[in-house]
């Protein structure tokens, strides 16, 4: 079937089969490769993008699901000034280890700063606790979200 | 800056290099590949993938223990959009995926030992006709009584996993006379601990891919050894190892078993298939394939006899270790030697026998991961220890103090502590941060339903390789015409940051910025072979590789510099990136204009650093000696506090302090600690991969708990103890495996300061907690 859907501020139309999943039209279609799979099942969160503003699992939504919505992942934020103080304070705090959960992480860290100025710990440690990281503890992550939410 | 002339920068840059001023080292620089991580570019193995790749996916073997009696694939060709189906008879070399005993086929053909054990792969133009088509490729099987507890698997009547005997590997620690040392003692304490299989989960998983170009297979894939499997898939294909490049894609995580068994797998598998079908093929692993047909984290059956003195001196320890080590040897004949070796703790103790097993069974092979055997040795040494002092009605602490390594004791193998050796420090560091006297006694006046724990852990922890093989590396630098400096080795980046501190080493001998440097991505056809990427060896043995590159390349740049400045080729300086003359005379140079003189001088600057680790020397049938050059040390302290009618309890603060040499990037060696601890955390507290008659019951991220940021201390406390090493550059100690070690013991030992009963097997669950105090 004939999809039409909004990616990152451009308008595509894709063919998708019923069992395709978002994750994979993302990626192998549209060359969006920030979006990881890392188990496939909704369990680790690493397939994340927003969808009309919203955090969903690209791996649990069929594609055909996407027609006429919009969806953003971490390639069109890259030039959004609070993308950058993320990713900068990423790279301070040496949030990213392999770096295979960086984009999602990114991407709930993004969303959070956008709903609540300055957001405690907990409260980041809450907006991050369904997306996965194998390597850092979580510790320099939430540092890395907590700092670009203070003002500079 | 501006307002400075450059007579003035230059007397500072001087001053800098008159002080010795390391001006790299011990500083928490950024990593020099983390600006492409945080913008999600195309990097990984499965992000490189041309439009016409085919996929691969694993027939997996449906017992634990069967004869195969045929194998039909027929069905499963004719599937819709399946492209090839690989089975034994499609190897053209040998059926072998093995790193140190060839006991493992690629492909399962007259017997599966596991649930593990790969049958065939189905080859298909998407992912989902390839799982939908393995599910028809049809194997018959005859069943084979099978063995899964590894105890019952060491007697003599037990089923054959292979057609030797199931013990792989039996290592020995005999020191002293440890009947003598039970007579001495006052009191023995004899306990049993065990623990479980553990998955590593990387977020990413095993996966590789694979192009025939040419005479040449070029794989690009997610390992830690690109070198090993580029030597592997010779072996399948019966090719020389010329005809195979190897590129280490960035590597989502590893942790060991990409180090291991699996990362051969999935790079042979799509090796063949690239060959058979003349299209480009991945290999990738779903995550349900990885937890069933990877190496786990040996579960361990450890039992203690230790005899101590009433005032607390330790006598004597008689250690035996059994490791289930499934199907298959793997890097596990190794990991039973560290685990053996490190099994009595980090103390002095005069009379000691160790035996270390590792065990065939018809579970799902283990074999290396982060620790290496020393997560299950020194939970249970340490554990004991508590359960000592609790028979001694002795402070946890005060037992330590007596009997701990310090300089001038010497080990279980009789090796002896040098200046070196930071655990008094590391254990001082703890006990002050987390006021341990003053809780331990405020702990003890507790009653009612919820009560707290303080608990102590700590570890010794041999350097490198050690007794596990040659330790050697290599590393490349070359320098551009515009005086960037490409730094190549075959040692591996996965997320700890010790390639950028190979590059902080080298720009201190060097004297160049950090900035300067660029990270090539491993290739065997370009770099040297170089050894293993384990053991959390690349600071330490990398590094003085890196070092001996950058000392070569200033013996090249030296003489040249020499002749432009018109100064002496000794009195030459070069720091910052500035060349000048120690004396002050003739003019100054960047770094970038002493490497256009050199090019222009036809000074070609390639060079290569090599570092080869003074042999370790010990006795193979009494293990005396000293196994490694020199040893890592760390202190843990918890707080826990628990609901002792339910069993439910959370850890309130946690403390620990690593002695690690020199900490070559301190924000690098914090992201291990935490790391480390949080994983060790999962471990002790909630993960296991079940195993239920040799089928893999949870392979999956929801019913295989791993630590989310829910799960984890408010916060962890982090202490570096500089006490430098003879063998890392700069006094260097390992540090990314052993902060996953301390954990285990010391959330078992808050636990068992809150409700005075101990738990003695891992994970400890509230469940078990519960039991323990209703017991």
């Amino acid at each position: 079937m004939l999809v039409k859907v909004n990616v990152n501020g451009i308008e595509r139309e894709v063919l998708v089969d019923p069992d395709d999943r978002l994750l994979d039209v993302l990626r192998d279609e549209f060359g969006y490769k920030s979006v990881k799979e890392a188990c496939g099942t909704g369990d680790c969160g690493l397939c994340t993008v927003l969808m009309d503003g919203k955090p969903v699992l690209s791996c649990l939504v069929p594609a055909f699901q996407a027609k006429n919505h919009k969806v953003v992942t971490l390639e069109g934020l890259n030039s959004d000034p609070l993308m950058k103080k993320i990713q900068d304070q990423f790279r301070a705090h040496q949030a990213a280890q392999c770096g295979f959960c960086t984009p999602a992480m990114e991407i709930m860290g993004w969303h959070l700063l956008n709903r609540k100025k300055e957001p405690n710990k907990q409260e980041i440690k809450e907006a991050i606790s369904g997306t996965l990281c194998r390597c850092t503890g979580y510790y320099d992550i939430v540092d890395a979200i907590y700092d670009a939410g203070r003002p500079e | 800056m501006s307002a400075q002339t450059a007579e003035e920068f230059l007397t500072e840059i001087q001053k800098k290099a008159e002080r010795g001023e390391l001006l790299y080292i011990g500083k928490e620089l950024r990593r020099l590949d983390d600006l492409e991580k945080v913008l999600g570019s195309p990097i990984y193995t499965n992000d490189l993938i041309p439009r016409n790749t085919l996929y691969a996916r694993l027939v997996l073997s449906k017992y634990p223990h069967a004869i195969i009696k045929s194998v039909s694939v027929s069905k499963a060709i004719g599937y819709p959009g399946v492209r090839y189906v690989l089975t034994h008879k499609d190897v053209p070399g040998l059926n072998e995926s093995s790193t140190i005993i060839p006991d493992r086929p690629l492909f399962a053909f007259n017997k599966v030992r596991s649930t593990g054990d790969i049958i065939a792969a189905v080859i298909a133009e998407k992912p989902n006709r390839a799982q939908e088509a393995a599910e028809l490729v049809e194997v018959e099987y005859e069943q084979l009584k099978p063995v899964f507890d590894p105890v019952e698997a060491m007697k003599p009547e037990a089923p054959k996993v292979h057609d030797d005997g199931n013990i792989i590997k039996h290592v020995k620690v005999r020191k002293g006379d440890v009947e003598k040392g039970f007579q001495q003692a006052d009191y023995i304490i004899e306990n049993t601990f065990r623990t479980q299989h553990q998955d590593a989960a990387p977020m990413e998983t095993e996966t590789a891919f694979a192009v025939q170009r040419g005479e040449r297979i070029l794989i690009i894939g997610s390992m830690q050894t690109p070198h090993h499997v580029q030597a592997a898939v010779a072996k399948v294909l019966g090719w020389p190892l010329d005809r195979i490049e190897v590129i280490q894609a960035v590597t989502g995580g590893a942790f060991g078993p990409k180090s291991d068994e699996p990362p051969y797998d999935v790079a042979s598998i799509a090796a063949l298939g690239a060959i058979k079908t003349g299209k480009p093929v991945l290999m990738s692993m779903t995550r349900e394939e990885s937890m069933i047909a990877h190496t786990k984290r040996h579960p361990a059956i450890i039992t203690h006899k230790t005899g101590v003195k009433a005032d607390g001196k330790l006598t004597a320890s008689k250690v035996q270790i059994v490791l289930d080590g499934g199907a298959y040897a793997s890097l596990g004949v190794l990991v039973i030697v560290r685990a053996t070796f490190h099994a009595n703790g980090p103390y002095e103790i005069p009379n000691v026998w160790n035996d270390g097993y590792k065990v065939y069974t018809n579970n799902t092979y283990t074999g290396s991961f982060r620790g290496f055997g020393a997560p299950q040795a020194i939970f249970a040494a340490e554990s004991q220890m508590d359960e000592i002092a609790k028979k001694l009605n002795m402070d946890p602490l005060d037992l330590r103090l007596i009997n701990m390594l310090r300089p001038g004791s010497k080990t279980s193998t009789g090796q002896l502590m040098d200046e070196s050796c930071g655990l008094p420090e590391c254990l001082d560091a703890v006990v002050k941060a987390s006021d341990y006297r003053k809780k331990k006694k405020l702990y003890s006046k507790q009653d009612g339903k919820i009560r707290r724990g303080i608990g102590i852990a700590m570890l010794h922890h041999g350097n490198a390789l050690g007794p596990e093989g040659n330790d050697y590396a290599y590393v490349h630098l070359s320098v551009e015409k515009n005086g960037k400096i490409h730094l190549g080795t075959g040692l591996t980046e996965f997320g700890t940051g010790a390639i950028s501190g190979l590059a902080q080493i080298a720009a201190s001998a060097l004297g160049v910025p950090i900035d300067y440097f660029t990270i090539d991505r491993p290739n065997t056809l370009v770099h040297h072979e170089t050894g293993p990427t384990v053991a959390s060896r690349v600071t330490v043995i990398g590094g003085n590789a890196a070092r001996d590159a950058a000392l070569k390349l200033k013996q090249k740049v030296l003489p040249v510099a020499s002749k432009v400045i018109g100064c002496k080729v000794e009195d030459v300086q070069i720091v910052d990136g500035y060349v000048y003359c120690k004396e002050k005379k003739g003019k100054s140079l960047s770094w970038e204009e002493l490497v256009k003189e050199a090019y222009e001088a036809n000074i070609e600057l390639n060079t290569l650093g090599y570092y080869m680790a003074p042999s370790c020397k010990w006795d193979e049938e009494t293990g005396l000696g000293s196994p490694y050059n020199q040893y890592t040390f760390g202190a843990a302290i918890a707080e826990v506090e628990v609901d002792t009618e339910t069993g439910l309890y959370k850890v309130l603060n946690y403390y620990v302090a690593f002695d690690v040499g020199r900490a070559i990037n301190p924000k690098s060696v914090r992201g291990q600690l935490y790391g480390g601890t949080v994983q060790g955390l999962g471990y002790a507290m909630m993960e296991e991969l079940v195993h239920r008659e040799g089928y893999v019951v949870n392979p999956n991220l929801k019913d295989y708990y791993i630590p989310t940021s829910l799960d984890i201390p408010e916060q962890i406390q982090t202490f570096i103890i500089e006490k430098q090493g003879s063998m890392g550059p700069f006094g260097a100690k390992i540090v990314a495996e052993p902060p996953v070690v301390l954990p285990g013991p010391v959330i078992r030992n808050a636990i068992m300061d809150a409700v005075g009963k101990g738990v003695n097997s891992l994970p400890i669950t509230s469940e078990k907690v519960y039991k323990a105090i209703k017991e």
